[in-house]
């Protein structure tokens, strides 16, 4: 009862922060150079089409007028129609959304196994030989942009080997699944397509593994920083002294608590793969919603900017709410905080 | 055997049948190209160029240009245009087929162009209070023009002709356009009404786009032409080499770096072909604003440019222009003066200008489009040429919609604007008429200002002269007319480059048959794909 008097309490503070969102990402991108009828219909277009785009958007009205206009439309799941593809932004969220999702749940998987397992060793054999390799590893991986392995990947598993497509979902002799959820390994899933499961796979996993390098490596430093601490901490000294096997102390005192400054910092880097996803999308011509997004951006496709950015906001919200819950459920403390009114 | 292995045994075969699901036929001749995205395949929103590759090979056009860029006919079997020039007649082939098997008539072309004009967008300028259209019979259309217009048979080479009946019961009501609804525009942007010799097979519109061959196309297609057309959205170097060392991609996109050219050229099997489209690169410099308002200051400028650097080491494989039209552009006049860079000459106008003793005055400002990197470069040689004559100038990165702003008024306008341009239709009067006619100033197109009435006669003389080796000829006198003038720096004619395949595509541009309309070299039907070649090659 309390989790959920906490989940409705953030729910509520969330709707401030999305309005608060909308706001200001429709001012800037209103007040930002360049005149956006123009850039859709191009150069050549004569003035009277680019006039007629102009009251179509309400261009020509005021700011708080033009975000009214918006803000009704988004209230009942209209954001307008997009400049770049000219059809409605909602339908292309809802075309481009399961691409980055898709993308981002693989990436996150590679991110929490590879990341926490790195950290977890490193931090158990800290000092040695095995911690110094997987700190080095880390320390490439936070430093090193997604893109750059992208492309290294690409140049090795699909230039030199072979081994991995270049790009996009699916083999093009395939037949996509039915859409249901616009995720194809799982649409394959559900429709009991194994070949197009694998095959969707293997194109999913270099973009995937690019993606993650970066956060992966962050989560690994954090784990093994957080496991250092605890390993100091006077109960791992109490379990040990009273003869409780290393093994035992890992797994069942130890790698619970380490993992709460993992999730939470996991949260974020989660929410953040979406909208970091575009040079990534790009290399391997995913037909994602952050590429879509940067397109938006560059072409100033005013109502596709603000919905996209909606969006991102909307994940992260909903991100942090969920790794709040598991934090909490994680960390008795926390726990007893909210039961006490902290 | 035991219970194990029989196991074992059953699981494996499961899987082998599930693998086996979902596999479709794959294209025996793919032809697979790589692009600039987005692509517009509605014929009354796309312009550009991936847009216009498309719907090449969508639609079906009145008239079909030879590499010369003169209409043959196409969906036309004839024409005749009136004395006066004011009423074009075609009479249509009879028999031509829409993808879903309707005929394609009068009313159809009639309601592409009524459509085109009325939405106002991709190639519409072309037409847009130009032409009234009537069909008095099923098989025959008429186009009233408001004046002469003799290249106008030409510029049909843009009105790609749509299935008035497809269109109209997909039409969304409300919209824009009052009865006619959102025109179709919505059904468009992902389905074809065409009868082109390829059909729409299915379109991501962030990811590809992909056609198929008509097996009832109206004209007989050779069948090594690629079975599949596949244009792919990205130019992601890495990606693209990737893809044309796994012979995946055919053709790549226009817009690799020298660099990527390379070292796609060294690929076994890969070659790099090169055409000029018809682009020119020009300086365009405001002759109402001191100090390029002189003449002398104009010329001394155009002598001091270093061309030979500029078409050698910048723009690799790029020719200099021979004046205001690129020489590949039917009407363009081979034999106008032509400026090389020759310092003593250079000063020998300067002294003659009204700004030589105060040079440091009044410096040159050039205004170079932040979208196009390359052009910073000959930004950055022209400073330097201009300082060997003593003349200051000041390089200023713009971004291009900064830059249609500043052009629309002479007083924003900056001494010199960098652009490049091409022709609405394959003739010199096009890009003579939209760089240099009183009406484009204000436009991005005409950054010199000329208001020369004596100019805009000539050319309004030579675009309604109906007969093309008289119209030709009064282009001719106009190229020369403006050189004379020196009121833009005619920089390089810009060549096009793509790497393919050359070991088993054979592609008639990359031989030379160039057809100068934009997006034509990409007809598929031309192109023939050989993959017993494609395999040896992966062997």
């Amino acid at each position: 009862m309390r989790t959920l008097k906490f989940i409705v309490k953030r729910l509520v503070y969330s709707v401030f922060v999305l309005v608060g969102l909308s706001i200001l990402i429709f001012v800037i991108a209103r007040v930002m150079p360049g005149h956006p009828a123009r850039m859709a219909l191009g150069a050549r277009a004569p003035e009277w089409a680019v006039e007629r785009l102009r009251e179509e958007m309400h261009l020509n009205e005021p700011l708080y007028v033009q975000y009214y206009y918006w803000a009704k439309g988004a209230l009942h799941g209209d954001f307008g129609m997009s400049l770049v593809t000219r059809r409605s932004v909602a339908n292309d969220i809802k075309e481009f959304l399961p691409a980055s999702l898709e993308l981002a749940l693989y990436a996150g998987i590679f991110m929490g196994i590879i990341g926490i397992t790195l950290g977890t060793i490193s931090g158990w054999y800290s000092n040695t030989w095995i911690d110094n390799l997987v700190r080095v590893i880390s320390y490439i991986g936070i430093v090193t942009p997604s893109f750059v392995f992208a492309i290294f990947f690409v140049l090795i598993f699909s230039y030199a080997l072979e081994i991995f497509p270049t790009m996009g979902r699916i083999a093009p002799d395939l037949i996509p699944p039915p859409r249901i959820t616009g995720m194809i390994t799982l649409d394959a899933l559900i429709t009991g397509n194994f070949a197009i499961f694998l095959d969707a796979l293997k194109h999913l996993f270099l973009p995937a593994i690019s993606l993650a390098m970066g956060p992966l490596a962050q989560e690994a430093r954090i784990t093994r920083s957080s496991i250092n601490d605890n390993l100091k901490k006077d109960y791992i000294a109490a379990e040990r002294s009273c003869g409780i096997p290393e093994r035992t102390i890992m797994f069942k005192y130890l790698l619970k608590p380490s993992l709460i400054p993992t999730i939470s910092i996991y949260g974020l880097d989660f929410a953040s793969l979406l909208g970091n996803a575009f040079l990534i999308e790009l290399i391997f011509n995913w037909p994602g919603l952050s590429r879509y997004g940067m397109n938006a951006m560059l072409r100033k496709d005013l109502n596709a900017m603000t919905a996209i950015i909606l969006v991102f906001g909307l994940v992260f919200v909903i991100v942090n709410i969920i790794v709040d819950i598991i934090v909490e459920y994680l960390d008795p403390r926390i726990r007893l905080g909210v039961e006490r009114g902290q | 055997m035991s219970k194990r292995v029989k196991i074992l045994l059953i699981s494996l075969c499961i899987i082998g049948i599930l693998v086996s699901l979902g596999f479709a036929e794959a294209a025996e001749r793919p032809l697979r190209t790589t692009w600039a995205w987005p692509t517009y395949i509605d014929p009354a929103v796309g312009s550009d160029f991936s847009s216009s590759v498309a719907l090449v090979n969508l639609y079906d056009t009145l008239f079909y240009p030879d590499i010369k860029g003169d209409p043959q006919p196409h969906a036309a079997e004839s024409w005749e245009v009136s004395a006066d020039g004011l009423v074009c007649t075609v009479h249509l082939r009879q028999g031509i087929k829409f993808h879903d098997g309707t005929e394609l008539t009068a009313e159809d072309v009639k309601f592409s162009m009524d459509r085109l004009t009325t939405i106002g967008e991709g190639y519409a300028y072309l037409f847009a209070g130009k032409v009234i259209t009537e069909t008095p019979d099923r098989y025959t259309v008429v186009f009233h023009l408001k004046e002469p217009f003799g290249p106008f048979p030409i510029t049909l080479f843009r009105l790609y002709i749509v299935n008035k009946n497809l269109v109209m019961t997909n039409v969304k009501k409300p919209g824009p356009y009052g009865d006619m609804g959102d025109y179709g525009k919505q059904y468009l942007l992902t389905h074809d009404a065409g009868s082109g010799p390829y059909m729409l097979k299915e379109f991501s519109l962030e990811e590809h786009l992909l056609m198929v061959k008509n097996p009832n196309y109206w004209q007989s297609i050779d069948s090594y032409a690629p079975d599949e057309f596949k244009m792919i959205g990205t130019t992601e170097p890495v990606t693209v080499r990737t893809l044309i060392s796994r012979r995946e991609l055919e053709i790549t996109d226009q817009w690799q770096s020298l660099e990527a050219l390379a070292a796609l050229d060294k690929i076994e099997g890969v070659d790099i072909a090169g055409y000029f489209p018809g682009t020119e690169f020009y300086y365009m410099m405001h002759t109402k604003k001191p100090p390029t308002d002189d003449i002398h200051f104009r010329k001394a400028m155009a002598w001091a440019i270093d061309y030979k650097t500029v078409v050698e080491k910048l723009f690799p494989g790029s020719i200099q222009s021979r004046g205001p039209v690129p020489q590949t552009l039917p009407g363009a006049d081979p034999r106008v003066f032509q400026y090389h860079r020759d310092l003593d000459k250079a000063i020998l106008e300067l002294k003659q200008s009204k700004y030589y003793a105060q040079l440091d005055k009044y410096p040159v400002t050039v205004h170079w489009c932040a979208e196009v990197p390359d052009e910073e470069k000959v930004a950055l040689l022209f400073m330097s040429n201009m300082a060997d004559i003593g003349i200051d100038v000041k390089v200023v990165k713009v971004p291009w919609m900064s830059m249609i702003e500043e052009m629309a008024t002479m007083e924003t306008s900056p001494n010199i604007v960098t652009i490049f341009d091409s022709a609405h239709y394959p003739e010199a009067g096009s890009l003579i008429e939209s760089r240099y006619m009183s009406e484009s100033a204000a436009t991005w197109e005409q950054n010199e200002w000329l208001l020369d009435t004596e100019l805009d006669a000539m050319i309004k003389d030579s675009i309604k002269t109906i007969d093309r080796k008289e119209r030709f000829a009064k282009y001719v006198k106009i190229q020369r007319y403006i050189t004379d003038l020196c009121p833009t720096f005619f920089l390089f004619d810009q060549v096009e480059k793509h790497a393919y395949q050359a070991t088993y595509v054979d592609w008639p541009a990359a031989r030379g048959e160039v057809i100068p309309v934009m997006g034509y070299n990409f007809a598929g039907r031309f192109i023939k794909v050989y993959p017993d070649k494609r395999a040896e090659l992966l062997k």
